[in-house]
């Protein structure tokens, strides 16, 4: 490829880069804000993962029952609790 | 193909330039509100698309140099420098990364490639990745700079004018790089360095923009862990050159340059344990956003060391001046990253406090914190020629004894932790459960000391006593715990499974893991490198005769003895070469080996080349490996007083180990990215008995 070629097949690229960069498009990406709600339902999710993850480990018999019970309790209190203060935001 | 890569350099450049300011801008006016002529959703989107087409740009200007090397165009400099006519086909793509300008090339052209595709997936969450896109590019500015304006790959031979005289031939490559792996090995490895640009970006922009929850960390976390994997690959494959090219009968030297591609990874390994506190427990937000500040910065501070020539490295280029260049990009980002994380402190509260000592939690940050260690302890001693310059004016060196008295002991601490962390519950564990859990990890514990030393593995020796068996007999110990430990938690939950489901215990084990693929892809790694650990251990016992060999004469070797029943000479375009052929026998009866012609007897041929284009030899070793050992021979040339060549040979114990448990790993990496199998749930409704910390409530401000 001589030097000449070269420079054209790189205006060529340029162009094409300006072209895609530039191209009138009227739809394109954009996202709502995340809210308070958002949050808390992804939180919710994960806490669901963490008692099930509990429960399992408790039947493999990785938790005495003891502690099986104190972790269940405090997972559960805290889970009421997120969807209190979800259906709380739900209302308003 | 100069003129039009060196036009696609600047192309890129620019292109990357446009993503950066552009983006930035755009950014800002979403975060304001303020108004603008352009709504700035589509200004994002045209940064976006400037830097999917700088990846174009820069992919144009990397198929130049490679269809240069095929097309020997010896008015490039660089193809002059690094390839010559007579190189194979596969090696001229080695070509692309053998020289500092064809490897920041290559760096620049993977970090665009990271960011093409973090771009085309925008839609998983529009703002964060056009923050991440936009940081992409701010890196990818800086290595483009570098590129167009300091080690351009494109620049001709001094003097040459068009239509000029060119040179017959090149120098050729650097015949280290002349091995099957080399192929893949710096790929991996740059897949790896620069992959934690993508985390890092994540982790700068979800704190640039207050990122809402935690979404934002398991999105980092999937890019870690594919980075992490191709990082885990370039140093096993790099260990496994050094082992088959460089003769010595090692893996790993603690070279300077090796040092900086383990640092990373050690950084990215801790990252990938505490990121999981703050996913279940949203604990450790701040630690967690620094280790991915630390993992990016410390693959700088390699690229650092291998292109400015910072200290002496096998691996290292001639010193350069784009030493300086790399300075100011680490000042620059490590300014950023204090600058935003002082002004954001507030968005990374933890929600939870640790509750126990004993717990998952702390046997994650005391992971961290070893890991950590031993990150610094490589760290210190890999810039220790440099410290005690400047403290002592005079330049010192740190070597095997010094990482072997340091290493080995955090490393045999994490393997204990390996064990430990699965087994310890979450938030705090009771006395009762510590022992339901521990007991049978702690007898195969035991038992394996018992039977090593029965077996002979025993740390005195005539009354002295021998670290490297000690360390080994400590390693084989705490393996057979953490393996019982993993085996266990498999069996336990396959146990749940084949309850509820009624499938057999296999069936059990695949759904298992199928339902959570991330924790047992885990554990999967965390076995791999167990075996790997293993045979580390088994370097304690390596033995090694070395000696002229005549016609006929032999070598005895643990159950080995090798004749000399020949020496040859062979030459092809590339190298000329010289090999002894030995028989190898084992206990008397020659050892058989499976070849394309059925079974067949041993017979290895240590070799000597010499590449005709760079006048440089190099050995290629001849191996052969069993579970038990590896039987490691070396032709080391002719003696030039008596004319025979010089044979050495090492008995590697345990070494197959490394590799197999090196894919273990790969293959518990790539089941922990498999999404998981998603579980049915149900509504339930309890009340509530206790208030928890108001901190897991917030986060979304």
């Amino acid at each position: 490829m001589t030097s000449n070629t070269g420079l054209i097949a790189g205006l060529l690229l340029l162009i094409g880069a300006f072209v895609y960069t530039f191209w009138p498009e009227n739809s394109f990406a954009a996202q709502k804000q995340k809210t308070q709600l958002d949050y808390l339902l992804e939180r919710k999710e994960q806490l669901y993962e963490n008692l099930r993850d509990l429960n399992f480990e408790y039947r493999a018999g990785k938790y005495p029952e003891e502690d099986f019970e104190a972790q269940r309790a405090s997972l559960e209190t805290e889970t009421a609790q997120l969807l209190s203060e979800i259906e709380r935001l739900q209302q308003a | 193909m100069a003129t039009f890569g060196s036009f696609a350099l600047i192309a890129a450049l620019a292109l990357a330039a446009y993503n950066l300011l552009a983006g930035i801008f755009a950014l800002r006016l979403i975060a304001t509100g303020a108004q603008a002529r352009i709504s700035p959703e589509r200004l994002a989107d045209t940064a976006r698309r400037a830097g999917i087409a700088s990846f174009v740009a820069v992919s144009c200007a990397a198929f130049a140099l490679i269809w240069s090397v095929f097309h020997n165009d010896f008015s490039i400099a660089y193809i002059v420098e690094h390839s010559n006519r007579a190189l194979p086909a596969a090696y001229k793509f080695s070509a692309l990364w053998s020289g500092q300008e064809g490897s920041l090339l290559l760096w620049a052209w993977l970090l665009a490639g990271y960011g093409f595709v973090l771009r085309l997936t925008h839609k998983n969450d529009v703002k964060l990745y056009a923050y991440a896109g936009t940081i992409l590019a701010g890196i990818q500015v800086f290595f483009l700079s570098l590129l167009n304006f300091a080690a351009p790959p494109f620049s001709l031979l001094p003097g040459y004018v068009p239509g000029g005289p060119l040179p017959d031939d090149g120098n050729g490559l650097n015949p280290l790089l002349q091995y099957p792996e080399m192929v893949i090995h710096p790929p991996m490895l740059y897949l790896g360095y620069v992959g934690f640009s993508v985390p890092f970006a994540f982790a700068l922009g979800a704190l640039m923009m207050r990122y809402p929850g935690e979404k934002w960390i398991r999105i980092t976390r999937v890019w870690t862990m594919v980075t992490w994997t191709f990082l885990t690959c370039g140093i096993f494959l790099g260990m496994h050159w050094a082992y088959a090219v460089l003769g010595w009968g090692g893996y790993w030297g603690w070279d300077p340059v090796e040092n900086a591609s383990f640092m990373p990874w050690l950084a990215a390994t801790a990252f990938l344990h505490s990121v999981m506190m703050q996913e279940k427990r949203g604990m450790m937000k701040s630690w967690n956003v620094w280790l991915i500040f630390v993992t990016f910065m410390l693959t700088i501070v390699g690229t650092l060391l291998t292109r400015a020539g910072l200290v002496s490295s096998v691996h290292a280029f001639a010193q350069s001046s784009i030493g300086t260049w790399f300075y100011v990009f680490l000042g620059l980002v490590l300014l950023v990253c204090l600058f935003t994380f002082i002004l954001q402190k507030d968005h990374l509260k933890s929600d939870h406090q640790l509750e126990s000592l004993v717990s998952r939690e702390s046997s994650f940050l005391f992971n961290n914190l070893v890991l950590l260690l031993g990150c610094f302890v490589i760290l210190l001693g890999t810039f220790w020629p440099i410290v005690s310059e400047y403290v002592w004016d005079r330049k010192e060196t740190v070597s095997g004894p010094y990482y072997s008295a340091v290493a080995i002991p955090i490393g045999l601490f994490l393997l204990f932790l390996t064990g430990v962390g699965p087994l310890l519950p979450w938030r705090s564990a009771s006395l009762k459960a510590i022992r339901r859990n521990f007991v049978i990890p702690v007898i195969a514990l035991w038992g394996t000391v018992i039977v090593a030393l029965v077996a002979g593995v025993r740390p005195w020796k005539d009354g002295e006593f021998q670290a490297g068996t000690f360390y080994a007999l400590i390693a084989f110990a705490l393996a057979a715990a953490v393996l019982t430990a993993i085996v266990s938690e498999f069996l336990r939950g396959a146990g749940v499974i084949a309850k509820q489901t009624g499938k057999n215990l296999f069936a059990a084990l695949v759904l298992l893991t199928r339902r959570n693929t991330r924790r047992y892809g885990g554990y999967l790694i965390h076995i791999g490198l167990v075996i790997a650990i293993i045979g580390f251990a088994g370097a304690a016992f390596n033995r090694n005769v070395e000696q002229e060999m005549g016609l006929h004469s032999k070598i005895h070797l643990g159950p080995y003895d090798l004749e000399c029943i020949g020496f040859s000479q062979d030459s092809n375009a590339n190298y000329n070469s010289e090999f002894a052929l030995l028989d190898v026998t084992s206990n008397g009866k020659p050892v058989k080996v499976l070849t394309t012609s059925g079974f067949t007897n041993l017979q290895m041929t240590p070799e000597k080349r010499v590449y005709l284009a760079s006048q440089q030899p190099q050995t290629m070793v001849a191996i052969h490996s069993v579970p038990e050992w590896d039987l490691y021979v070396v032709y080391e040339g002719i003696n030039p007083d008596s004319g025979q060549p010089i044979i050495k040979a090492i008995l590697n114990p345990l070494v197959g180990w490394i590799w197999f448990g090196w894919i273990v790993i790969v293959i518990g990496s790539i089941i922990a990215l498999v999404p998981s199998i998603i579980p049915s749930t149900v509504v339930l409704k309890v009340p509530a008995r206790a208030t928890v910390p108001t901190a897991a409530l917030k986060g979304g401000d």
